[in-house]
């Protein structure tokens, strides 16, 4: 029961509006955890402070012992944190292949230099790229669209092309923003077989802010709520449910 | 077909040529950053390549290698360029967009305000009776020729690399790209490095083709013909600088017949290759490709 | 190299004047970027028409090049009234450019960037048809222009003169005049508060009942009439240079703009003072780096601060 990611009294402060305020919990390696709260509560901020996206007012976040707070983006990559965005970022001029052969970039290492004169390590690096994004789209089940262009497709495979491009990136910590949003019961079913599928085969830990809560319920291991950017709560699904607090939250008092 | 090249030897260099410089602008523009910065690269290639052609304290140096004193001073103006775009880039490319642009355009007017003052560029009249490498104006079809085609296949393997998808990761979606282990500062500085080594090793080359250099070489509205040459070719294609650049840059020659109208002609297919060609040429013959299988 | 009091007093003076034309000419850039958020690239033809426009109405006739060389104009207006209807006229020329080149754009959702080509094709077609027009040559004001009044007052401070120019005079009160009117439009009229509407979401002005075209016509029209007016007063002042003296102005009503801070009013207004005080303050040993200084600054600006003196700050929403 290793203790993956720790953070500890994450803050954020947007001009005097605390974003974020004092958040502080641990995931454990290989559990799915799920992050919940209403809307505006600072799930995404949370999101973006984890992976280096925006800067800390103030707090620390250790994964594996190291501290992940104050580097930039790209780095927090390359430590092995992969993320999707609440708002589907994908590179939509690229087509689906292209944008998980991007992904893999700092699994590679080839330079300019490689990549001009044709190298041996270069070419080698290629066929591999090559193998593992057809490896992937195979498993999101886009493998006969790998050249269309990433915004001609529709908005659930936009999100599964996202989760497969942050795969990619052979992260051992995956974050999932809202990768349910927009999608139909079935669809939804399918994509808790996939996030528990992929948590098996990858040996992932999974952090996952959603806004359906039987899905959240069903799926995650624990749950933790923020509300007006604190955390309120935070166990197994059972007993977050029936959280005073939490309770509140969302339908407010009596 | 000797009459040909006596007629057109001269245009069909220089379309070479701004092929190029046009293609100094792309490499930039395919990691997304607008940089008009070309004509300045260009200029301060162009002047080394001068000021080692022509200054005394540089004669041993040419009696010594002869012929070989051009390929030195291309290799010194692009590896100058190269620190000078590395300086200038860093601070720089932390802006987007039109500030980017905005940097760009002002590194040029400093750079060409500078080069009119200056003694050893000549101030305004600049440096001229610049030795020639080839007898001809079509000789030097030998040395731009070969860079294009270097350039052309440069761009070839950049699409297909490692490096050229991180380029356009971050044209797409810089904090994705960012999110997905790219560290955009390095590579946009790369992308605005090496169209900086391009303008300045065309520059060099360019010295002695014109024979004189001066500072009406590195002016902003030449980085907008280089702009047109791009965006009406096509940006995301490596084929668009040359596309843009044989329309546009034989424009003026081929209406030559009407003299001062053909600056107004040129400016009307500005207009009318924006509206109605947004993907450029090239991305427009895409389209017809696609459609037609 | 110290200066005395007389010679600040004078480069002062300078330094207003000539900012204050920058301040003016700035603002049609402001003017249309914080409307539709592009950099309108004909802004300088504008300015280069204006100011053939007024010589044409205030001197009665063309100079010696160009297709109407010599040609006499049937009347000939005072200088005020020249000044006003170069402005105007300028003002449905900035009208026919976001016809020509920016609403077809607009219409098929292009990329921004293909705007600035589009304007400056514009440009191109506009200063060279001018070029065309009226040839090449210098076309100075002659110093009768404003009727009685002389050319130049000069204020005699101890043993030392300062100069100030009627232009500069004229040039002062007309930005006044203009920044007040403009400041009060935009502030107090319903038609400023649609613009500024429009400027802050086109969509949701549009759905307010707002006519978001005709106001993107407005903007352009008071973009042009600034545009022209400036040109008008810079060539009152320096004599025109050629059908291209636009190009390097416009590139320095850019430097205005940035530095002041990109979209905002005030901001083209103390950008413009700010750049013009400090080229007039440049040593008359450094005078050839003169045309360097708006761009120097702009580059430092640019570094330090990208949202410019009074402009906003650039953080992006993730």
């Amino acid at each position: 029961m290793t203790v993956l990611l720790d953070a500890e009294r994450l803050s954020r402060n947007f001009g005097g509006l605390m974003a974020v305020n004092n958040v502080s919990f641990q995931v454990i390696e290989g559990e799915i955890f799920g992050l919940i709260g209403p809307n505006g509560a600072g799930k995404t901020t949370l999101f973006n402070l984890m992976t280096g996206l925006t800067p800390v007012s103030g707090g620390t976040l250790f994964y594996r012992g190291e501290k992940l707070t104050g580097l930039p983006p790209h780095r927090i990559a390359a430590q092995g944190i992969g993320r999707t965005f609440q708002n589907i970022r994908l590179f939509k001029g690229l087509s689906a292949i292209e944008n998980i052969r991007v992904a893999q970039h700092v699994r590679t290492e080839c330079g300019l230099w490689g990549g001009f004169f044709s190298t041996a390590l270069s070419r080698a690096e290629e066929k591999n790229v090559e193998k593992k994004a057809r490896e992937l789209l195979k498993l999101i089940g886009l493998a006969d669209r790998a050249e269309e262009l990433a915004a001609n497709f529709s908005y659930g495979d936009q999100r599964r092309l996202e989760i497969g491009r942050a795969l990619a990136l052979e992260p051992d910590v995956l974050l999932l923003d809202e990768p349910a949003a927009g999608m139909n019961a079935g669809e939804k079913h399918a994509l808790t077989e996939f996030i528990r599928g992929i948590r098996e085969q990858f040996k992932l830990t999974i952090l996952l802010i959603e806004h359906h809560v039987p899905l959240v319920m069903n799926l995650c291991d624990r749950i933790a709520v923020l509300n007006f950017g604190e955390l309120i709560a935070v166990g197994n699904p059972v007993d977050v449910q029936k959280n005073r607090a939490v309770i509140e939250a969302y339908l407010g008092t009596e | 077909m000797a009459d040909f090249i006596q007629n057109y030897g001269f245009l069909l260099v220089t379309l070479v040529q701004q092929s190029l410089l046009a293609m100094s602008l792309y490499y930039p523009l395919m990691a997304g950053q607008l940089s008009l910065a070309s004509p300045g690269f260009y200029a301060f290639g162009g002047y080394i390549a001068a000021i080692m052609a022509t200054v005394d304290c540089f004669a041993p140096w040419r009696d010594l290698l002869g012929w070989l004193m051009f390929p030195l001073e291309w290799l010194i103006a692009g590896s100058a360029s190269a620190v000078l775009a590395f300086l200038v880039g860093l601070p720089a490319l932390r802006l987007k967009g039109i500030y980017l642009a905005l940097a760009t355009i002002a590194f040029v007017e400093i750079l060409r305000v500078i080069s009119l003052n200056l003694e050893i560029t000549g101030g305004a009249i600049g440096i001229f009776g610049i030795p020639q490498l080839f007898e001809s104006r079509w000789g030097y079809i030998w040395t731009f020729g070969p860079l294009l085609l270097l350039m052309l296949f440069f761009s070839y393997r950049l699409d297909r690399s490692r490096v050229g998808r991180a380029f356009k990761a971050i044209r797409e979606d810089e904090l994705a790209a960012d999110a997905m282990g790219i560290n955009p500062t390095r590579y946009k500085v790369l992308s605005f490095v090496i169209g900086a080594v391009l303008a300045g090793v065309v520059g060099a080359m360019s010295a002695p083709f014109l024979n004189t250099w001066n500072a009406r070489q590195g002016t902003f509205d030449a980085s907008i013909n280089y702009l047109a040459f791009v965006l009406i070719g096509g940006s995301r294609s490596m084929w668009g600088p040359l596309l843009g650049a044989a329309l546009l840059a034989s424009l003026p020659e081929i209406l030559r017949p009407l003299k001062d109208s053909r600056l107004i002609l040129n400016g009307l297919v500005l207009v009318f290759a924006s509206i109605y060609l947004p993907k450029g040429i090239a991305g427009a013959l895409g389209r017809l490709k696609r459609s037609g299988k | 190299m110290a200066m005395d009091a007389v010679q600040f007093l004078q480069n002062f003076l300078n330094g207003i004047s000539i900012g204050s034309v920058y301040a003016i000419f700035a603002l049609g850039y402001t003017l249309v970027f914080s409307i539709l958020g592009i950099i309108n690239f004909a802004h300088g033809a504008i300015f280069t028409f204006g100011a053939y426009l007024t010589y044409c109405m205030a001197v009665g006739q063309f100079g010696i090049g160009g297709l109407l060389a010599g040609l006499q104009v049937p009347f000939r207006f005072s200088f005020p009234l020249s000044l006003l209807c170069g402005a105007v006229l300028s003002g449905i020329a900035g009208v026919l450019v976001e016809r020509l080149a920016f609403r077809p754009l607009r219409s098929r959702g292009g990329d921004p960037l293909l705007a600035l080509v589009s304007s400056l094709g514009v440009a191109l077609v506009a200063v060279n048809v001018i070029q065309y027009l009226v040839g090449s040559e210098i076309y100075s004001f002659p110093s009768d222009v404003y009727g009685d009044i002389k050319p130049a007052f000069m204020f005699h401070i101890g043993s030392k003169i300062v100069v100030v120019r009627t232009v500069q005079m004229i040039i002062f009160a007309v930005s006044m005049l203009i920044l007040a009117l403009l400041g009060y439009l935009i502030s107090f009229t319903i038609v400023g508060k649609a613009l500024r509407a429009v400027a802050e979401n086109p969509s949701t002005a549009s759905l307010l009942g707002i006519n978001v075209d005709r106001f993107i016509l407005y903007t352009f029209f008071l973009s042009g009439f600034l545009g022209g007016m400036a040109g008008s007063l810079v060539g009152t002042s320096f004599g025109i240079a050629g059908p291209y003296f636009g190009v390097t102005f416009g590139l320095k009503g850019l430097a205005v703009i940035v530095i002041g801070g990109l979209g905002s009013i005030p901001g083209a207004v103390l950008g413009g003072l700010v750049i013009g005080l400090a080229e007039a303050f440049v040593p008359a040993d450094y005078n050839a780096y003169k045309e360097a200084v708006a761009f120097a600054f702009l580059f430092a600006v640019l570094l330090v601060r990208p949202e410019g003196l009074l402009g906003r700050s650039l953080t992006q929403k993730v």
